[in-house]
């Protein structure tokens, strides 16, 4: 797997595939986060932003190799379902560090009180807060992408809508573990009290585990 | 021993079957050949051998280590023929350091150590057809499965193919393989099929084969009620070579005489008169 893990990133890096969905994250935190906002808020916002970059990450890397490429792969792998989840797994650690930056940069920007700048709000506390609804975006849009692509949903248009018309809806709706946790932050910054979103996270597992297997499962079944 | 049970693949819930009820067997040191006219499912047998697709119906077992090649490799990877092979050596489960050395040496072999630092988006088809095979070759697999990988390369190269394959099969190992050209390792060959309609079914070894060169503009379309044995190249300058048995020779002919299209028969090589 590692070897599979190593392949995949380096096709990811080497081919620049990368650049377009992180520079819509940076360009996305950059109109909305700005120095001296109230942290928790900011760090809503960031996390927020991590679900569709995550979900065109997944989509980049699952699709980045020509039929003929992956059909090498998959044999030279053992089977097509471990290369499918190396893909995954590649493209959830791509959205996993550019999240982790974007937390860390957000932290370092905000202004650590809460909306209405009278309750002040602990920093370590602040990063962990983040670093979790960043974790619950990540793996919502990571499974997500993984529903939208290749192998699940062939054809470029319908993939594209689908990948943003899922990223939106993801975002609006009540019970979704990615609104749920960034609700949980701005709520959070006006009582000055950093959330921890765990129970976001474990349903963020859950459906990114489900994606992963249907995606792993289907991808010896479709060409 | 990969042994297919039953084996059925189709497309898509209730699509047409591609391939129904096969059974196939491929004890080690195997060399089998698998014949069928374009589109009758061949690549897809191929597949099914390699591992890449899951059958429909049916079960495979007994897969051992694999590696495969594709006919056509493409080159849209953004890496240089040194460090693809490097990376599938290892994702074939070689340490870095053996990956390298076996790359070199394969690149080697086919004429193509030149090219081992070229980014493959810059190699020559054939080049890059190379690389492929060189993937395959490196991680010493105990099944082979070939599509076509002869097309695109140069005759030293496809010789040099040729060569491997019968090394390895002497080693132990089984190949699998598709070739238009029916005389691909035609002496050698232990075990030969047929796709027909959905089935595989064994060929008859040794069957003699007519060649019949034909002509038509290029982009004519390709008679109908061609027999279902016969196997075509297109060659640029227009020419097409149809490969069929001797048995359904005159029916091949008469599909060509009476095509709609403007064709043009050639030749009609005997088995007997074929040169190499």
């Amino acid at each position: 797997m590692t070897a599979l893990l190593g392949y995949h990133a380096a096709l990811l890096l080497r081919s620049q595939r990368w650049l377009p969905p992180a520079v819509l994250y940076g360009a996305l935190l950059a109109v909305g986060v700005s120095m001296g906002d109230p942290l928790l808020d900011s760090l809503g916002y960031a996390a927020a932003a991590l679900l569709p970059v995550a979900a065109w990450l997944v989509r980049i890397c699952a699709t980045q190799e020509p039929p003929a490429a992956r059909h090498v792969t998959a044999t030279a792998a053992g089977g097509p379902s471990r290369a499918q989840l190396a893909v995954l797994l590649t493209a959830l650690a791509a959205a996993g560090l550019l999240g982790a930056i974007g937390t860390v940069l957000t932290v370092a920007l905000g202004d650590a009180h809460s909306t209405d700048h009278t309750v002040e709000i602990p920093l370590p506390g602040a990063l962990v807060s983040g670093l979790l609804a960043a974790a619950v975006c990540t793996l919502t849009g990571a499974a997500l992408g993984a529903l939208c692509t290749w192998p699940v949903l062939r054809g470029r248009a319908l993939s594209l809508a689908a990948l943003c018309l899922g990223a939106l809806l993801l975002l609006v709706t009540a019970g979704s573990p990615a609104r749920t946790a960034v609700s949980a932050l701005i709520n959070g910054s006006h009582t000055g009290e950093p959330p921890l979103s765990v129970l976001p996270l474990t349903g963020a597992v859950v459906a990114a585990a489900g994606a992963a297997a249907l995606s792993c499962r289907l991808s010896g079944r479709r060409t | 021993m990969l042994t297919f049970h039953q084996v059925g693949r189709r497309y898509g819930l209730g699509g047409p079957w591609v391939l129904r009820g096969v059974g196939l067997a491929l004890p080690a040191g195997t060399l089998a050949r698998v014949a069928g006219a374009n589109g009758t499912g061949k690549s897809t047998l191929l597949r099914l051998a390699a591992g890449i697709d899951a059958p429909s119906a049916g079960r495979i077992e007994g897969r051992p280590r694999t590696a495969y090649v594709p006919e056509r490799f493409p080159p849209a990877l953004p890496f240089t023929a040194h460090g693809y092979l490097t990376h599938l050596g290892r994702v074939h489960g070689l340490s870095r350091r053996t990956a390298r050395v076996r790359a070199e040496r394969w690149l080697d072999r086919f004429g193509a150590r030149a090219h081992g630092e070229t980014p493959l988006a810059e190699l020559s088809k054939g080049t890059v057809q190379k690389v492929a095979v060189a993937q395959a070759l490196l991680a010493e697999p105990e099944l082979l499965v070939l599509d076509e990988a002869w097309t695109g390369l140069d005759a030293e190269a496809r010789d040099a193919l040729d060569e491997v394959v019968t090394e390895r099969v002497a080693g132990g190992a089984s190949v699998l393989f598709v070739d238009h050209d029916p005389r691909r390792l035609a002496g050698a060959v232990s075990a030969a099929y047929e796709v027909s309609g959905t089935s595989l079914i064994a060929a008859e070894r040794g069957t003699a084969r007519v060649r019949i060169d034909a002509e038509a503009p290029p982009g004519t379309k390709l008679p109908d009620g061609l027999p279902p044995e016969a196997t075509h190249e297109r060659d640029p300058s227009g020419t097409v070579r149809f490969t069929v048995p001797a048995a359904h020779s005159d029916a091949l002919l008469r599909a060509l005489l009476t095509a709609a299209g403007p064709w043009h028969i050639h030749r009609v090589r005997p088995p007997a008169a074929r040169e190499r």
